[in-house]
This record gives structure tokens, sequence and C-alpha cells, in this order.
């Protein structure tokens, strides 16, 4: 996972508008426009470098996060099939973090950084991660649902315009659907099974379908802002139409198992060909990321133990006298 | 507080609740990777990752960038020591037109050729005179 | 050849990568920086796999049931893994110096058995021959690094391979099938294979700042290999197979 199409911006409100450079915005946004790709070291505007920063690196967050409530049944996982797979896509998703975090690093803020911003609560990930994982059966809905939804939304951005960006989520993508598979097929294994294993899996849907419904953030107010951020290829597509996608690829695969979702309201207009819903409950969804969702603590404080407890290690191997250096990525 | 992972409540998470900040470049500095595919190919670009120096760098790269698919060696290089040309100054790759004579197509000689064999063929005697 | 002896051999084989595989996977996602956690996974899994590849070998060869029931249904009695790869982790430091002792033998057993007379397991065995050369050159390399680091990186390791050291004598604990072993060409035997591992690790502490402690004057931790475990083991197989009990007879 699983940057979702919100992101987190508290300083956008307030923020003044920059005057860029006429002539160098021109010729920026004419590369854009012919489909040609931004490198590191081309010049580019203050608002897209920093949207950027913000995007990538709360994507970065949202993998390493994300590794924490499928971790949970590492040692619990049924056999040796689905322990493996799920030992290996957790360490994808760390995987997708190192690349993501590389990635940000060639926009110019160091990885340390990073992780001091999502350690005081300055920079978010995903809210879908502030959800735990009760049963072997969130396991399956995780791996496929959650996974599913990232891969619309990864596979948006990786047609973005940064190219750091792009190449990572090109490779990130291909795991990506190594994850869905996996996911799928143990949900699979579970709707076809017996009938605690279907009741387990209904009970996990039910729980877990808000936070899915979450997953792409609210429908976007077209403002200017956002107007900019879709001319300069960095919003690939709006929310509401990458959670159509979703539910237009994922939602006959759920019901054609007999497994129901909490909605009652869930079907596809056939005149419209769009899918209509309740609407989610964003309240919750603000509530949640501001820091009081279930699993909001604990993910820190894990995160808090990893830095804390490896301390000693990149201490012992620090080099004081070493230039850092962005990476090319 | 118990966490519903048992490897967490293994860990002591109280005692590293307050985590002091992490100082610049305590992740130590940034490497590049270069993976060959296959014996007698390209080492081609696969991106950075931080080590404490090229020994660590090469153990984390064959992991990070080969654990699926296809490597038969790995090459590692300090992220300072690599040098590029200024992207901006990318026109100066531009096609020219007048450099020609550095192609194959700079170099065509069927015509001379052909109008060779047809004037050749008028002046010369007859062999079977 | 005697099967009995085959079947001993590969079950504690089999048992010590299951459980080392799981006490390394906790590591997954938790891990120093993020390289590592990556590097340490792969050896995680490596290792779950190569218990998988020797409860194959039972199950194909020797009559045994498949290798999920083997790995998950069998009473901690049964279990003939040894104790230095039951203990629950602590620091990275505890983690690293156990991966290193743990896989210096193993490659130097999987090596030896390339040339075993049971040819099923020396095919198997050349393969995972080539996966313990990363964990060797990864485990060296941290071992080398942190034992030359600074003073707590070289105090954490040294603790740590000292409250280690009896333990990792405990792997070599012989079979009562020893000799069998050796006869039959199985196996070069538990005596010259520890033989070997004192000789790589001390060679490799040498270029360190720790000190490794006198051996002769140590107790190996025994037992583990006929089905007596530390107070560890037993909790970690009721996590293990937590799934699969809700419902016995259901596929996962
Ligand atoms: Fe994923
Ligand atoms: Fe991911």
């Amino acid at each position: 996972m699983y940057g979702g199409g919100y992101i987190y911006d508290p300083e956008n409100k307030n923020q003044a508008p920059i005057a860029e450079d006429p002539e160098k915005l021109a010729e920026f946004e004419a590369k854009i426009d012919n489909g040609e790709k931004i490198e590191p070291s081309d010049w580019m505007p203050y608002e897209y470098r920093r949207q950027l920063i913000r995007m990538i690196e709360q994507h970065a967050h949202s993998e390493i996060i994300g590794a924490l409530p499928e971790g949970t049944w590492i040692t619990r996982a049924p056999g040796f099939k689905r322990k493996m797979a799920l030992i290996a896509k957790v360490q994808d998703e760390i995987g997708h973090g190192q690349l993501l975090y590389a990635a940000a690093e060639t926009l110019g803020k160091p990885r340390e950084q990073m992780l001091n911003d999502l350690l005081s609560g300055k920079s978010k990930y995903s809210n879908v991660f502030n959800y735990p994982a009760k049963t072997w059966a969130d396991v399956a809905v995780i791996g496929f649902l959650i996974d599913a939804g990232a891969i619309i939304n990864q596979l948006a951005n990786s047609k973005g315009s940064y190219a750091p960006y792009g190449r990572a989520l090109k490779r990130i993508c291909a795991e990506e659907s190594f994850h869905l598979k996996q996911g799928y097929e143990a949900f699979v294994y579970l709707a076809t099974g017996t009938s605690t294993q279907r009741a387990m899996l209904q009970d996990a849907v039910n729980r877990w379908w808000p936070p899915i419904m979450h997953f792409f953030g609210p429908s976007d107010k077209i403002s200017v802002h956002t107007e900019k951020l879709i001319r300069w290829q960095v919003k690939m597509d709006t929310n509401d139409n990458m959670r159509n996608d979703f539910l237009e690829q994922y939602v006959p695969k759920i019901w054609e198992l007999d497994i129901t979702l909490p909605d009652p309201n869930l079907r596809k207009n056939p005149e419209t060909g769009r899918w209509e819903y309740t609407e989610p409950d964003w309240d919750e969804f603000f509530r949640v990321i501001s820091g009081n969702g279930p699993c909001n603590k604990e993910r820190l404080d894990v995160r808090r133990w990893v830095e804390e407890s490896g301390r000693w290690v990149r201490q012992a191997l620090f080099k004081p006298n070493e230039i850092y250096k962005v990476p090319l990525a | 507080m118990s966490s519903l992972d048992p490897r967490i409540n293994r860990l002591d998470l109280v005692k590293t609740a307050q985590a002091e900040n992490i100082q610049p470049h305590q992740h130590w500095e940034t490497y590049e990777v270069f993976v060959q595919a296959k014996r007698g190919g390209h080492h081609t670009h696969a991106g950075s990752l931080h080590a404490a120096d090229h020994d660590m760098a090469l153990i984390f790269a064959k992991e990070q960038f080969a654990r699926r698919g296809q490597c038969h060696n790995i090459w590692v290089v300090k992220t300072s020591n690599i040098f590029a040309l200024n992207t901006e100054d990318a026109d100066m790759f531009a096609e020219n037109n007048e450099k020609k004579y550095r192609n194959t197509g700079g170099f065509k000689v069927s015509d001379k050729i052909t109008q060779y064999k047809r004037s050749h063929k008028h002046t010369q005697p007859d062999e079977t005179d | 050849m005697n099967t009995q002896a085959l079947k001993e051999m590969l079950c504690k084989m089999g048992d010590d990568a299951l459980i080392m595989g799981h006490r390394n996977a906790e590591w997954t996602g938790l891990a120093p920086t993020l390289e590592e956690d990556i590097s340490f996974s792969s050896i995680a899994q490596d290792q779950i796999g190569h218990a998988l590849a020797m409860y194959t070998l039972m199950h194909e060869h020797l009559g045994e049931p498949n290798p999920d029931i083997i790995g998950f249904s069998r009473p901690e009695t049964d279990f003939t893994c040894c104790h230095l790869v039951e203990l629950p982790n602590s620091g990275y430091d505890f983690s690293l110096i156990r991966h290193f002792l743990f896989d210096h033998a193993e490659i130097l057993r999987y090596k030896a058995l390339t040339n075993s007379a049971f040819t099923p397991l020396a095919q198997v065995a050349a393969k995972i021959t080539g996966e313990l050369k990363y964990h060797i050159l990864h485990a060296n390399t941290w071992v080398r690094h942190l034992g030359n680091a600074t003073e707590e990186a070289k105090a954490r390791l040294q603790t740590s391979l000292n409250t280690l050291l009896p333990y990792a004598l405990g792997i070599f604990e012989p079979s009562i099938f020893e000799q069998a072993l050796i006869a039959d060409g199985i196996f070069i035997g538990e005596n010259a294979l520890q033989t070997q591992w004192m000789q790589t690790i001390a060679a490799i502490l040498k270029q360190t700042a720790l000190h490794l402690p006198d051996v002769t004057t140590i107790q190996p931790v025994y037992g583990g290999r006929r089905g007596y475990h530390t107070e560890y083991l037993q909790p970690l197989l009721t996590e293990m197979t937590e799934v699969f009990r809700i419902d016995e007879q259901a596929e996962w």
C-alpha cells in the first residue's frame, strides 16, 4: 500500500501562493503537456515539490505502518504456504516504504526528517491502518481488498509526471499484484470453506467495509489548487472515480461468493453506469485521522520502539564526517 | 495495554514511549544500486538505498533489488561518487542533421553503383563478338 | 539405509529451521533500518522454506504425513529442535549473534549433506547451500562491523555471545543414531560438524574485538533432540497453530 486518495495537508489553507518565474513555469508546464517526465534536477514550482513530498512521504509512511496490521498474523498464519506468502508480502510493504522514501528524498527531504514527522504526528499515513486485524480473515480481507484499492490508486499515480515516483510505482505495482493474488486466494478459501470460516470472513468484511470506503478519501472539492495538481499530473484521478473503479472491479467478486457488504444502498446504477452507495461517515474518518482511531497509538508506539531499539545499531556505524547526498533514484 | 499482535506484546513499548528525534544522517549514507540481470548484460540502475558502507550496501541491495527474478551480479556506488550532466542542458543531445557522417544512413552508394553499371555497359565492347 | 535414523535427522533439521524462521520472522516490520528489515525477513523466509524442504523429504520418502501436519500439529514432545532456536528475541544483538552461530552450523551441515548417500537430500542440500551463502555473508558482515564499532555495540554483542554459546553447542547434541548415519554415508556426524564450526566462527570472531569464551569449560545445553524443551517452545507452538485449531477439518 497505499496512499489512498487523501493527502493530509493542513498547511495548504493558510498558504499564500508563491510567485513563480513565469518563463520557467511555462517551460515546465509545456514539458508536462508534452508528456515528458520531470527529473529531480529539473526546475520545478515550489508547490509542485511541496505537494509531491507530502504525497510520496505519506505513501511511504502508509507502507511501513501498513506492515503492522498484517504483521499481527505472521507467527499465527496457518500452514507453510500462507505463512511464507504473508511474510513475503509484509516484507514487500517495507520494501515499498524503502523505495518511496528514496523517491521523496530526491525532492530534498531526508529520510530521518520524514520519520521524525511520522512519529511526531506532523505527517500522516493511510487511515485504514488505524484499524485492528482481529482474526485471520482480516489478513485475507486486507490482502485482497486493501491491496486492490492500493493498486487502483498506485496505477493511476504511476503515470504521473514526477519520474522517480513513477519508477518506484512501476515496481511496486508489480509486487502489489502478487499481494492481491495471495490475498484473494486466502479470501476464496475462507468463502468456500466451512461455516466457521465463512462466518469469520463475513465478520471481517463487515468491519473493514467502512474503512475501505474511506480509503480513497472524500469527494474532491474542485478548487484552483486541485486543478493545478491535475494539470501538473500530480493528482491523476478524482477520489470518486478511483472509488468507483474499485467497486466496479471488486464488488462482483465479493458478491459471487455470497459474501454480503454492509451497505443496503450499494448498487450499480444501470443508467449512469456508476456505483451508488451510502455516503461514508466522514466525521469518523477525520476523527480517526486526527489520532482517535482504535490503533493510532499502538502503530506509532511500535514505530517509536523500532527507532529507539535500533538506535544503537545505527549509532555504532554512524560516520559523522560523511556528507549526506540526496539519492539519484 | 495489550496488542492483538503477540510479537508486539513481547516488545517493551513502555521503555521506548518517548522517542528522541532522529538526528540527520542517522540512517547512514546513500548508495546507488546497479543490477546485472544476466551474465553478459549491462549493469542497470535499479534504485538507491541507505547503508553504513559498501559492504552493508551490497548485502542490502541483494534483497531489496534482486529478491525476485533474475540477477547475476550487483554493483553499489556511493551516491556522492556519481557525477551527472545537468538535465537542463539536455538539448545538447538533440539530433543534428549535419552529423549524418556518424551514422550508417550517412553513406549511400547504391545510386553511384547503378549509374556506373548503366554507363559502363554502353561503352564496354561486346564480349560475344 | 537406516530410515529411522534418517527420519530423526530430517526432523530435527526441519524443526530447527521452522522455529528459527519463526523467531527471525518476528523482526519483519520491526528491524533497525528498512534495508535490514528486508534482508532479515528473507533469511527468515528461507529458514521456513528449509523446514518445508525437510518435511517434504519425510513425506515423500519416509511415509510421514504432509508438511503442514508435521510442522503444525505435532505435540511439543515430538519436536526435536535445539533450545537455541526456541529462545525469544530480545535485542537485535541477540538475534544477530544467534543468526551468526546458527547459520554457520547450517551451511556446514548442508554442505556436508550435498555428499549424502540419501540422494534426494543431497540434491536439496545443494540448493539450500546457495541460500545459506547469503545468510553467512549477512551474518559475517554485521558481526565484523558491529564487533569493531562502538563500546556499546561491542558490549552488547559480547553479552549475547556469552549467553548464546552454551545453547549453540546444543545444536550438536549427538543422536542415538550417530554411528548408523555415519556408517551409511548419510551424514558426517555431529562431532565432525562441531569441529568445523568451531574453526569457522573462531576465525570470524578473531577479526573483531569480541572474545570467544573457552568452549571446553562450557556445559552445552542438551535435551532438545530428545524432546525436552525450554518454557518458550510450547507458547510459540500454541501461537503457530492457533488458526488451524479453530477448525481442524478446514482448508486454510
Ligand atoms: Fe501491498
Ligand atoms: Fe505496498
